[in-house]
């Protein structure tokens, strides 16, 4: 009988041990993202006036493949972006300077600007990156020099930023 | 000594009967992942922002376990995905992107935050699940490609 009251105390020791027990579990799950490919901005061409006469106002259309300032875009194809600037609202030569206003754009998916979209450079546009991931963006505005304007070389810069 | 054999016989089968992890209405715990964070298409510099009760793209957990009995929930939460080459890309939690429910309803949840231990009591079917959001920070220079991390929830039952 005295071991019998022994081996009920072990039983209970083993259930409650048994009772005791941790009772835990877990699993997992996975995060998952794919970046695109990060943005690049580059300015091809200047916003190219040439020679300008005092009192002649001179304007350079953003259709002018030649004289219209130019920005190539690269980055996720067929992905929308956000077309922002910042607009000089005069060109400096040392301490003086010219006015320039009336800026127009235009945005295509080909360096030819083959169906190209116009919009205006001071309220931005949101246009969307080619097949391949590409954009081009011309810039053009006008000069208005006055009649005395000093002769020299005017300039200014104009940034656009682009985001996704 | 009758008695004992008796013992030493119940000893014996109660070891061999004892499941991994046994609750006290004998149910076992078992914890299953169901979904995965996703965050699908991010973009360098643009925070992407998954929400707890976003039906595709939060994670999912469910919960089995002893019926009416609280259990304590706790995370191993990355601080970023592995992407490219070994590229990082930051991951939070918000205070509030954890959301338990009951009804295992993603309609249903009572938020709380990942990064604290949670006690939630299971309903009297013993079945519950957890929703799970968080943001991604990429950088706006993030390399591109995929990325991954491995986010784990361990349930224990309170005594």
């Amino acid at each position: 009988m005295r071991i019998s009251k022994l081996s009920l105390a072990v039983l209970a020791l083993v259930i409650s041990a048994s009772a005791a027990q941790a009772q835990t579990n877990n699993a997992s799950i996975t995060a998952t993202a794919t970046v695109q490919t990060p943005i690049n901005v580059i300015g091809a061409q200047a916003l190219n006036f040439g020679n300008v006469f005092p009192g002649v106002n001179k304007t350079v259309a953003a259709t002018d493949l030649t004289n219209a300032g130019r920005f190539d875009v690269t980055g996720q194809a067929s992905t929308p972006v956000t077309l922002s600037f910042t607009l000089p609202a005069t060109l400096s030569s040392g301490a003086n300077t010219m006015p320039i206003d009336t800026y127009t754009g235009v945005h295509a998916d080909n360096v030819a600007q083959t169906g190209g979209t116009a919009f205006n450079p001071v309220t931005g546009a949101s246009p969307t990156l080619s097949a391949t991931g590409g954009l081009f963006v011309w810039v053009g505005a006008r000069v208005v020099p006055a009649t005395n304007q000093a002769q020299g070389v005017y300039t200014a810069n104009v940034t656009m930023t682009v985001v996704y | 000594m009758k008695l004992l054999s008796w013992s030493v016989i119940g000893m014996a089968l109660l070891g061999a009967a004892l499941p991994p992890v046994v609750g006290a209405q004998g149910k076992p715990l078992t914890v299953t992942g169901v979904r995965g964070v996703t965050f699908g298409a991010v973009f360098p510099g643009v925070p992407r922002v998954i929400s707890r009760t976003d039906p595709a793209n939060s994670g999912q957990f469910d919960i089995k376990g002893p019926n009416r009995s609280d259990v304590l929930l706790t995370f191993v939460l990355p601080l970023t995905m592995t992407g490219p080459a070994g590229a990082q890309l930051p991951l939070a939690f918000g205070s509030s992107d954890a959301g338990y429910s009951q009804a295992q309803s993603i309609g249903s949840q009572v938020g709380f935050d990942p990064k604290q231990p949670f006690t939630a009591a299971l309903p009297n079917n013993g079945r519950a699940s957890v929703f799970l959001g968080a943001t991604a920070n990429p950088t706006a220079n993030q390399r591109a490609g995929a990325y991954t991390a491995t986010i784990t929830m361990t349930v224990t039952v309170l005594p």
